[in-house]
């Protein structure tokens, strides 16, 4: 007699279950089960990765969930077929929508609406009453169900060893023959294996916010609750055999499967009755005849058709259709996109308006993405404007209802340190303890768990107890702990989509989303379009805003002119600072070196500097080939058709794969399955098989093995990093497009960048700065000129000059800026009509201090000390009188050096546009024989020279092997530097804690490329302060930015 | 007579507190933090760590970011009001007005007491070298008003300045901080250029009050002595101590018990004037040939009754030999906890545990047989058996849990399980018959198995199943099996208790 075990909660039950649904599956498989179900607690989150590991161990898995109710005994329930799933599903997102993100409220008459199909348990009670009697109201309940549910209701029996199963069973039998409901066995299983019960009791603890120590009876006495053999349950269900056959009939019934579930594309994508395909045959031949040239129709014309040929096999037609949608929303509104994903660079794409730019430009072709061979579903994602993007997503609800378009779930995940720090309160670590402990994996810097650091932060690694701490904390890592949303993944149906999936509200107002994440989705097939925000659209449209108001010219991303010499000169001398994608310390040290003369350059400058390349030590080989020092040879002629373009050397994740493919004899869908297992970093074993087969054949066809494990390396790199040449291609036209607007119009590009912020590596201050490198003129922030944004003001000559906006002085507020901009009128002629139009005192201070009353006259001492006395002007009956300060004599302020103006500068709007800070200190710098970083390129190679600036950027990059890069400021420019680790452990506070860095090092030049490798380091931040006025020497380490840390 | 202060000024009270005690600590660098806002913020530093460059409000990750041997200290937010308080009292030794100045600073109202030690700078002399010998840092002062002494401790090398003029110079030239000052109105002082007290010292009041309040103008008064400041002064704890000296040495008991009732008298009219009651109490009695003779009473239940203590001493009276007499008494409390005080009971009590007779009967007991004799038990949350009562501290102590009594569990609990010897079918089948003590208990009724594994986070073994069996007699047993049952190992079974 076999047994299914109905009753299982996994950790998507969270802070219930201790086991992944994938550990229970598998466990179910060794004990020679046939058929598992999965009873989350009002919940469907974890049953696709059930499904997908049941569907691997060649068990059935029945999906199902346990549904508490507000005013009732728990039930669990099992859909039978299709159409009662649905209702499942339905009466799931019924509870979830009337609660608050991560509740469902379910009541009884819900359950009985939507009950028909479904077979239901009765959870039983966890103790019988003081005379040994099932409690009176789980009876009255029971009885309440045997009539809503007649012949599909089961009375549930756990043996939990609780010293009454005895009883217990025997009552429940009794019941169950009273009512003519059938008892069957369950499990009540928690975890996969009875090891994992410290984790469930620290979830437990976790839940109930205690430690263990305080848990007390809020755990589980004992640990049963794990996964038992088949054996086990029969002795346990001895005396009642029966129970145990009716957990087999009850699997029996359930023959659905998530298998099941199809998936269908909204209708009302096309128009005139066509049908998709047809729809979309129009639409692309409508937009290629409007969009592209006579030349180039024809030039296009059987790239297109074979396009459209293609799409018509795979059945995306919908897919397209969807995207070109919303996408077509978007240009009506103004908004920005661009489209990119593995089909965005086809010419269909393009003629649908998906996409700006011809293909004729990009050279790229849509059959090098997609392919018959690889089954893969079409990507588009579709990047918007990141300030405009909820119009979009509003859009998609609106257009095809709530029932019909949901937001993809996330999971979050217990990371190293979070899952160490919730381990160690639940085991009742003191607060200090706490911190020091996330100290041990602190910085953002370092992940692993590190003995050594545990040791650092005074904690014995030897002790059994914090052991035992790393020892869960290892355990806990990789649960799910809550359903998030994604950034813009959105399912659209044809149906109604609670049907297939529970919907729940998100933390977001005006958002839905689904219980499954993209994985899952993925496993099933389901189509998602991806609606994703980018900082630099919005950079870009304000730019173009600015262009047309003051330039009076239309711009768009489509007809910005293309090869433009001098924009690529511009990048070809790393002048990138605040561009997209090319403006980080390692991209602009690689720029000199390849100097992009094309397009096709920069798609490859933005893919070559990334860790899958870097790791795989493809960049040097590359970069000789280019400039000519080595012969551009292909081991084979197969492969020289895949490599061509990029002289030789792998760069590409698809030409990885293409070697995989064509030169080790994988099949397409081996050479996928191989790139997703690096990504997801889960099976390690499998990577070690894929890197034997990979090689081996490859060595078999004649290549070399330091060629095979070459590009092996670099797919390993790609797993995680990837980008694929289509992403790199999209990216490199905003990349040219920023470009071109910080070649053209450095102001307006300015301007708009600020305006943008926060976006990209640098600092406003370090933006002013180039801009005025770049001649634009920059003016104060000041009552009468400013607005909140920063602004162009017209002034003689070609160029607008930039005018700060409010918005850079700390402090203010957006409400109260716009109503002191609002009320200007012809302009403020006294700080005391400020006051009048409304103006708080505190943001008048803040003014004053950012020295933004030079209009009226005033200094920023004077202003703060008219400032200070309008806190006793005369209000009600005396308004209007003049103030007493106006009779007092005149106080003469001492005048502030200028050293200190800058200081105070710094302090209200973290830059100066007087001097820089180091410009004061230049004297003494001089005398230790500090040299201006604007000097450097004039020295030879290897001579040691001392540098000395303000740090603006850390950055430690995962793959240099703990280097640390640091750019630092002076009055004249930027130098690069370079730390090596043991330098940086010994310098560590020197590093860390500067503001002002002075550094003792080797020069390294490589044409236009200027490193300091560092040997010294000293922290002057002493002389900074020698800048302040007595007495104020401690704020200065609040004033400079602290240096933005990345990774 | 005139007027002269000396301010104190302790930069590191709280760390030198915690490196006098821990000597090892004055080599490494050390903080004390606390969480605010849910961040570590640090709250003191010790000197060696300000030298590498930590702060107090800084984040502790970021100071441990450039000092990893950083020790960081949970805060205790009364310690330095504690410390003070108590370095004040120690000061009362030098003037009798010591007011405590802020979280780090005492204020010592020196006026005609210098003289004492042989002038202003002997005094401050003495001061500074008795706390650097006690292991604190100090900074301090002497002046004609508390600001000036208080600026001068915290902003100038100078300690000792009595001539009005010379003082007035000195404070010119400090920053505005040293007028103890909101760092709100220090910050726009600073801004506005005014470094210095000298520099807006001239300026109009009325200018200055419209535009930084009567706070400053006060202040400067102050400091200048065109206005009086007053301080509140410490005072001194006084002992919960009574003596009795007696003119001819007392050598009988009833002479004791006089003593007693007199003493007892004495130190419960306090006790009850200030609401407390004791639980601990020592009557020292001081013989005429130099030997000290102590007895103590404890009571369950704070107390000032005064025929139940002197019940509990008289109890212990026959331990005092007098010999040849005793000349003083001297009786302390030296636990004293708030009572409440009792109100008269219209009918009496039943035998509840407020009822203060039935404390009293078990004080009393307690003095007869010695402590611990008689105890409370208390529910606790585990289910491992021997940890699920624990004692009460006191009689009247709450249970933070109700009893469960949704499981059988046995009248009597035997400390320790003693081991039987069983039969029992395999694999987790109750007993059929079991022997303890040589007799031997057949099985007729038995429930079972209750599952109680180990609290994994306190020690680690095996589980026990525990069953309540009945025997041929209709005695119940509570039995339990120590683990699974495993092939090959016998089996080890114990009794654990009786039911009634």
């Amino acid at each position: 007699m076999s047994y299914s075990e109905l009753q299982v909660t996994s950790n998507f039950s969270f802070l219930r279950g201790a086991s992944h649904p994938e550990e229970l599956v598998e466990q179910a498989a060794k004990w020679g089960y046939t058929a598992i179900a999965l009873t989350d607690r009002n919940s469907f989150a974890g049953l696709v990765r059930a499904h997908v590991a049941a569907k691997k161990q060649g068990i059935r898995f029945i999906p199902a969930c346990r549904l508490d109710l507000m005013d009732g005994p728990s039930l669990l329930a099992y859909p039978t077929d299709r159409e009662a799933y649905g209702r499942l599903s339905t009466l799931l997102t019924t509870g979830n929508l009337r609660a608050e993100k991560g509740l469902c409220h379910l009541y009884k008459t819900d359950v009985y609406t939507y009950s028909q199909g479904i077979k239901f348990i009765v959870v039983p009670p966890d103790k019988l009453t003081d005379t040994f009697q099932l409690d009176p109201t789980f009876v009255r309940h029971v009885e309440e169900y045997r009539e809503a549910f007649g012949q599909e209701l089961y009375l549930g029996a756990t043996r939990t060893y609780q010293g009454d199963d005895a009883k217990m069973l025997f009552r429940l039998e009794q019941l169950g023959r009273r009512l003519t409901v059938p008892m069957v066995a369950l499990g009540d299983v928690h975890y996969h294996d009875p090891s994992r019960r410290e984790l469930q009791d620290i979830l437990t603890c976790i839940r109930e916010k205690c430690t263990i120590h305080t848990a007390g009876f809020r755990l589980h006495p004992n640990a049963e609750r794990y996964l038992k053999p088949i054996d086990e349950m029969r002795r346990l269900f001895r005396q009642y055999p029966e129970a145990i056959r009716y957990t087999e009939e009850i699997a029996a019934a359930c023959h659905f499967s998530l298998d099941n579930l199809q998936y269908v594309y909204p209708e009302e994508l096309t128009s005139e009755g066509r049908t998709p395909q047809e729809e979309l045959v129009q639409l692309t031949w409508k937009g290629a005849e409007e969009k592209l040239g006579e030349d180039d129709l024809k030039k296009f014309s059987q790239n297109i058709a074979d396009e459209l040929a293609f799409i018509e096999r795979k059945n995306y037609a919908s897919y397209f259709l969807t995207v070109h949608d919303y996408v077509r929303f978007a240009r009506e509104k103004g908004i920005l996109c661009q489209g990119r994903g593995s089909a965005a660079n086809s010419v269909v794409c393009y003629c649908l308006g998906i996409t700006s730019v011809s293909p004729a430009k990009t050279k790229l072709l849509f059959a090098r993405f997609m392919s018959d061979a690889r089954d893969e579903p079409p990507d588009i994602d579709v990047d918007f404007e990141h300030e405009r993007r909820e119009e979009v997503i509003q859009y998609i609800y609106e257009k095809y209802g709530r029932e019909r378009a949901a937001i993809v779930a996330t999971v979050t995940q217990e990371r190293t340190k979070g899952a160490l720090r919730d381990v160690g309160k639940a085991m009742g670590l003191s607060m200090d303890a706490l911190a020091r402990l996330s100290n041990t994996i602190g910085s953002h810097w370092d992940d692993l768990l590190d003995v050594k650091r545990f040791a650092e932060q005074g904690f014995n690694p030897q002790d059994p107890h914090f052991r035992k701490i790393l020892e869960l904390a290892e355990q806990l890592k990789g649960f799910p702990r809550q359903l998030g949303q994604h950034t813009g993944g959105f399912v659209i149906t044809q149906g109604k989509l609670h049907e297939l999936c529970p919907i729940m509200n998100a933390r977001m107002e005006d958002r839905t989303c689904l219980e499954w994440n993209k994985d899952d989705l993925e496993a099933l097939g389901f189509l998602k379009v991806d609606v994703l925000g980018l900082g630099m659209l919005t950079c870009l449209r304000k730019a173009f805003d600015l262009v047309k108001q003051h330039y009076h010219k239309e711009l768009s991303l489509g007809n910005i002119p293309q090869d433009d010499t001098e924009v690529y000169e511009m990048i070809s001398h790393a002048d990138t600072l605040g561009v997209f994608q090319i403006e980080s310390r390692a991209q602009m040290s690689m720029l000199p070196r390849l100097r992009p003369k094309d397009f096709y350059d920069l798609v490859i400058e933005v893919a070559i500097v990334r860790p899958g390349p870097i790791q795989g030590d493809m960049v040097h080989p590359y970069l000789r080939r280019r400039n000519e020092e080595e012969p551009v040879d292909y081991p084979s002629e197969e492969i020289e058709g895949i490599l061509e373009r990029t002289l030789g050397v792998p760069l590409f994740q698809e030409q990885a794969m293409e070697i995989a493919i064509v030169a080790a004899g994988f099949t397409p869908a081996e050479a996928d399955e191989l790139r997703r297992s690096m990504a997801t970093f889960k099976a390690k074993g499998e990577v070690s098989r894929f890197r034997k087969k990979m090689v081996d054949g490859m060595v078999a066809k004649g290549y070399t093995e330091d060629f095979a494990s070459r590009v092996f390396r670099q797919l390993e790199g790609f797993g995680s990093y990837g980008f694929p040449e289509s992403h790199a291609a999209s990216f490199a036209l905003l990349v040219y497009d920023s470009c071109w607007l910080k070649c053209h119009y450095p102001e307006v590009f300015a301007a708009a960048l600020l305006n943008s912020q926060p976006m990209g590596f640098y600092q406003p201050a370090q933006i002013i700065i180039d801009a005025r490198k770049h001649g634009v003129t920059v003016l104060p922030a000041d009552i009468n000129h400013s607005q909140w944004d920063y602004t162009l003001e017209a002034q003689p000559g070609e160029r607008c000059a930039l005018r700060l906006g409010f918005r850079q002085i700390k402090g203010l507020g957006e409400e109260d800026m716009h109503l002191l901009v609002q009320a200007r009128g012809s302009g403020y002629t006294s700080i005391i009509s400020l006051v009048d139009v409304g103006i708080s005192l505190t943001a008048m201070e803040k003014l004053a201090d950012a020295d933004a009353f030079c209009s009226l006259g005033f200094d920023r001492r004077q202003a703060l000390w008219e400032v200070s006395a309008l806190a006793d002007r005369p209000i009600a009956l005396f308004e209007g009188q003049p103030s007493a300060s106006l009779r007092e004599e005149q106080i003469a302020l001492p005048l502030m050096p200028h050293g200190e103006q800058v200081l105070q500068d710094y302090a209200a709007t973290s830059l100066s546009l007087k001097a820089h800070p180091v410009s004061f200190l230049r004297e003494k710098l001089n005398l230790l024989h500090v040299v201006p970083t604007g000097q450097l390129s004039t020295l030879k190679n290897g001579m040691f020279v001392k540098v000395c600036g303000l740090i603006t950027v850390r950055q430690r990059p995962a793959t240099s092997k703990g280097v640390l890069f640091i750019t630092i400021e002076d009055e004249t420019g930027f130098a690069n530097l370079v730390v090596w680790q043991d330098l940086f452990d010994r310098y560590r506070r020197e590093i860390l804690q500067s503001k002002l860095l002075l550094v003792e090092g080797q020069l390294q030049i490589e044409g236009e490329v200027i490193h300091v490798v560092v040997k010294r380091c000293f922290n002057l931040n002493g002389l900074l302060r020698g800048l302040a006025a007595t007495g104020e020497e401690d704020r200065v380490n609040d004033i400079f930015y602290k240096g933005r840390n990345f990774k | 007579m005139k007027k002269h202060f000396v301010s104190i000024w302790f930069p590191y009270l709280t760390t030198d507190w915690l490196s006098i005690r821990r000597p090892a600590l004055r080599q490494v660098p050390f903080v004390f933090a606390a969480p605010i806002h849910g961040r570590m913020l640090i709250t003191a530093v010790n000197p060696l760590a300000k030298t590498q460059g930590v702060s107090t409000g800084m984040v502790v990750a970021d100071a441990k970011a450039f000092v990893p041997g950083l020790e960081v200290f949970n805060d205790r937010p009364q310690l330095a009001i504690k410390l003070l308080k108590a370095i004040g009292f120690w000061c009362i030794r030098y003037t009798p007005i010591v007011a405590l100045d802020g979280m780090d600073g005492l204020i010592l109202d020196s006026s005609g007491c210098t003289h004492l030690w042989g002038g202003e700078s002997t005094y401050l002399n003495m001061l500074k070298v008795r706390l650097k010998e006690n292991g604190y840092h100090v900074q301090l002062a002497l002046a004609n008003t508390i600001g000036a002494a208080w600026a001068m401790a915290r902003f100038t090398k100078e300690s000792l300045i009595l001539e009005n003029d010379k003082q007035r110079k000195v404070l010119l030239t400090l920053p505005p901080a040293a007028l103890r000052l909101e760092a709100d109105t220090v910050r726009r002082l600073h801004k506005l250029g005014l470094k210095t007290i000298g520099s807006f010292m001239g300026m109009p009041q009325s200018v200055l009050r419209r535009r930084f309040g009567e706070e400053l103008s006060l202040r400067l008064r102050q400091a200048f002595g065109q206005e009086e400041e007053f301080i509140s002064p410490l005072k001194p704890l006084v002992p919960y101590e009574e003596r009795l000296p007696c003119l001819e040495p007392i050598c009988t008991a009833t002479g004791i018990e006089t003593a007693l009732q007199r003493l007892l008298e004495t130190l419960c009219k306090r006790l009850n004037g200030e609401g407390k009651g004791l639980r601990e109490a020592v009557l020292t009695s001081h013989r005429v040939d130099g030997k000290i003779l102590r007895i103590s009473i404890c009571t369950s239940k704070a107390s000032a009754h005064i025929p139940h203590l002197f019940k509990l001493f008289a109890l212990q009276i026959p331990k005092i030999e007098p010999e040849l007499g005793i000349e003083l008494f001297v009786l302390e409390a030296l636990k004293v906890e708030k009572a409440d005080s009792d109100q008269e009971t219209l009918w009496a009590g039943t035998a509840r545990l407020e009822n203060k007779e039935l404390s009293e009967l078990l004080d009393r007991l307690t003095g007869k047989t010695g402590n611990c004799t008689i105890c409370r038990y208390l529910p606790d949350e585990h289910y491992w058996p021997e940890r699920a009562t624990r004692q009460a501290s006191f009689i009247g102590e709450q249970p933070n849990t109700v009893w469960p009594n949704d499981k059988p569990r046995p009248t009597r609990l035997l400390a320790t399980p003693e081991p039987i010897e069983v039969t029992a079918p395999i694999p987790d089948y109750p007993p059929m018959v079991f022997r303890y003590k040589g007799a031997v208990h057949p099985v007729k009724k038995a429930d079972g198995p209750e599952r109680i594994e180990r609290e994994w986070w306190i020690d680690a073994g095996e589980h026990r199943d525990y069953y309540a069996v009945e025997d041929d007699q209709g005695r119940r047993y509570w039995l339990f099996r120590s683990g699974h049952y495993e092939d090959g190992h016998p089996q080890r079974w114990y009794i654990h208790g009786f039911f009634a």
